[in-house]
């Protein structure tokens, strides 16, 4: 039921992405309003579901899924505003769209209800939290990606054409190595809050600590990582292209252990 | 009512010539001397050849733009281009370096120029600025009118949209142009970056003139003899650009490296100044912050090795050369599509200049409506201004439509025939000359008047006959 509803941000990122391929500058434009009405269109469809449903638990998987890409989405529109770099979308978008599709096409889940009224908005907040954590570091991840790409282009010289396209002048390596740490200074607070929660609700859920979970483990490696990468930008000055690969190392431990908790051991995070 | 561009560029002729044109045309005083005398130019009855006219000089070019009488016929513009040759070369051989184009091709080069298409370096920004001079000043000696104020806006206009709406100008093709433009791929704008050249030459100086036109405000010069450092800033730069440079010693250049972020190399130096083990420690101070270095010398300045230090970039003449290269290959391809957008304005211009043959028979129809309009209601109408209310606007209704049709039959080559029906419809022929040549004769001098006058009237026979 409603799933149908996401396919409409679906359809018009597609076709926001159809409408770039014009190569001027209105076309370009447009996409960017284009991309501003999938938005609006997700943040309708999510405050409808909130009208209907509350926060009410049970909640289904896929709505969160869609959640996410709402997050995901506010995230990075709030970073372009702020950094005038809206050709970013340009690439956060198809993950977006990668996440509507597995909300459409998801089954249909429950997160197991957790006895206790506090346990339930600590289990909100957990989800809120390491939603939006991840979604920074999607952002990073991103921006990573094209750090390295231009950084290969710019050592070795070759190609440089492709560098010569004024409308994207916010390409620039030191731009892009900003945005990835601001993105990680702002998101590890949120990732650590989010999981020192699901330590607890797992433990109350299992009602043991210590019980080792596979999800606690690759989160605490991820969190881990996360926790060297900043600890050695903020202390020793990394940066650059060693930073962007940490972080897109740390990000592909985040869909791991996402993969985990979702697919492989779906017991073990809470589902039925 | 002719374009006529004669000139010579880069194309037609060689260095010699063109400074021995450009030489003439120095200075202002000059070219106002110039203008003058080609103005003064008669034919066989006495009349004046050219009407209005513009110059235009730079290094690679000089042209006259021109705008000539009604009466002047292709034997007035070979008489203009010869004396062109003589004034400039006394040697009318060199006629044929003379290029020479009249209206639709006049009007198509003049747009390539402004569009920087017919320029040395094709996209090259300077030229319309040239080109605006060139319209100020044909302005300022009065000897631009109506025809070539909108023959310029039009230039202007084209070109830029030549400018925005193709790559043409897009990519760098000068090396310190593309110096600064790959600094901008690194850093996130230049305003806080610091500078460091190293040896004061030629390129240096335009290389730091960009960064300044960017927004760098902090640049050292460090050079071996500090007094030619210091010379090089006094005589190189302007002012204001004078309070961002800072002459450092020589050997203090090392110690200025982790404050840097930009390092230009300009030295004769016949052996590397920054090697690999340099600017190992030197990035480690910087706290990994990115650190680009261009090496603008020839033999290299800069140990090429460095490029593999990370978050270090190095660019040595020749990768900024080869750079350039691909970006000329792109702006070559970029004017053809250029050309279309030419083309397109070309068109306009010139219905425009054809709908200037209405203009004379629409004055003259409006004219006699409203003596006729004026005549006859003075008999009811007494009030002056309410009776030159009632003419006006009864004469702008009845002739609304008539003066759409014959503005629209102009454009097309049939059109001659509904204006030739007007014409016998109202019998505008014989009476009133074009209020248009009336304006222009009292705007002369009265002797030139006289000869206009004649000419006029000579004008009006020929169009006579030409319409029987």
């Amino acid at each position: 039921m409603f799933k149908e509803l996401y396919l409409i941000p679906l359809v018009i990122y597609i076709f926001s992405y159809i409408v770039f391929a014009f190569k001027d500058k209105k076309s370009h434009k447009f996409f960017v309003y284009l991309v501003y009405a999938g938005f609006i269109c997700q943040t309708i469809i999510f405050l409808t579901f909130l009208g209907i449903k509350g926060f009410a638990v049970p909640v289904h998987i896929d709505r969160f899924v869609f959640f996410n890409a709402w997050i995901l989405m506010l995230v990075v529109i709030i970073f372009g505003f702020f950094y005038k770099v809206e050709y970013i979308l340009l690439y956060i978008t198809p993950l977006v769209a990668v996440n509507l599709i597995i909300a459409f096409f998801v089954p249909h889940v429950h997160v197991r209800p957790v006895m206790e009224n506090t346990d339930r908005i600590i289990l909100l907040t957990h989800i809120l939290l390491i939603l939006i954590g991840d979604s920074l570091f999607a952002l990073a991840f991103i921006v990573s990606l094209i750090y390295i790409f231009q950084e290969r282009k710019i050592k070795s010289k070759k190609n440089l054409k492709i560098l010569d396209m004024p409308s994207r002048s916010g390409y620039n390596l030191e731009l892009l190595d900003n945005i990835n740490y601001i993105c990680l200074k702002v998101g590890f607070p949120f990732i650590t809050i989010g999981i020192v929660m699901g330590i607890y609700l797992s433990s109350s859920l299992f009602k043991t600590f210590l019980i080792v979970k596979p999800i606690e483990i690759i989160s605490l490696i991820t969190w881990f990582i996360y926790a060297v990468l900043l600890h050695e930008r903020m202390a020793k000055g990394l940066r650059g292209k060693r930073a962007a690969v940490f972080g897109i190392i740390g990000f592909i431990l985040i869909l791991a252990s996402l993969g985990f908790s979702f697919y492989f051991f779906p017991a073990f995070h809470g589902f039925e | 009512m002719d374009i006529l561009i004669i000139g010579l560029n880069h194309k037609t002729s060689n260095i010699n010539e063109r400074e021995t044109v450009s030489k003439k045309l120095l200075t202002p005083e000059l070219r106002l001397e110039f203008t003058t005398k080609l103005l003064e130019l008669k034919d066989e009855s006495g009349r004046q050849l050219i009407k209005e006219i513009a110059v235009l000089t730079t290094c690679n070019r000089s042209e006259f733009i021109m705008n000539l009488s009604y009466w002047t016929q292709g034997k007035g513009g070979h008489a203009i281009k010869n004396y062109i040759a003589k004034y400039f070369f006394d040697d009318l051989e060199k006629e044929k370096i003379l290029y020479m184009y009249l209206n639709e091709d006049a009007v198509r080069h003049l747009f390539t120029v402004a569009s920087s298409l017919d320029s040395m370096i094709i996209g090259e920004p300077q030229i319309l600025g040239q080109l605006k001079g060139a319209y100020n000043e044909a302005c300022r000696f009065n000897t631009s009118g109506q025809f070539l104020n909108k023959l310029f806006h039009k230039a202007f206009n084209c070109a830029k949209t030549v400018r925005t709406e193709t790559k043409i100008a897009a990519s760098p093709v000068s090396v310190s142009y593309a110096a600064v433009e790959l600094s901008r791929k690194i850093f996130n704008g230049l305003e806080d970056k610091k500078v460091l050249l190293l040896g004061a030459g030629e390129m240096g100086k335009l290389t730091v003139k960009h960064f300044i036109k960017y927004g760098v405000k902090n640049i050292n010069i460090a050079n071996r003899t500090a007094e030619k450092a210091r010379n090089f800033v006094e005589e190189s730069f302007e002012d204001k650009e004078k309070t961002y440079l800072h002459v450092i010693d020589f050997s203090e250049y090392y110690k200025n490296l982790p404050n840097s972020d930009i390092v230009l190399c300009s030295t004769g130096s016949e052996d590397y100044i920054l090697k690999y083990e340099d600017i190992l420690p030197v990035i480690k101070m910087r706290k990994q912050k990115p650190l680009f270095l261009i090496d603008i010398s020839m033999p290299r300045n800069i140990d090429p090795e460095i490029n593999k230090i990370p978050n270090v970039y190095l660019f040595d003449i020749d990768d900024i050369g080869k750079m350039i290269e691909n970006n000329i290959e792109v702006r070559k391809r970029e004017a053809d599509a250029a050309l279309d957008l030419i083309n397109a304005s070309v068109g306009e211009f010139m219905n425009w200049k054809e709908s200037l043959n209405a203009v004379p028979v629409i004055i003259s129809l409006r004219n006699k409506i409203k003596n006729l309009l004026e005549s006859e209601l003075s008999r009811y109408i007494t009030d002056e201004k309410e009776k030159d209310i009632a003419v006006n606007s009864l004469t702008n209704k009845l002739l609304h439509e008539p003066t759409m049709l014959i503005k629209k039959s102009s454009l097309n080559p049939d059109g001659i025939n509904s204006i030739k029906t007007v014409k016998a419809l109202f019998n505008l022929d014989a009476e009133d000359c074009p209020e248009v040549f009336k304006k222009r004769i009292s705007e002369t001098t009265p002797e030139n008047a006289k000869t206009a006058e004649e000419s006029l009237s000579e004008y009006n026979e020929n169009k006579i006959k030409l319409v029987k």
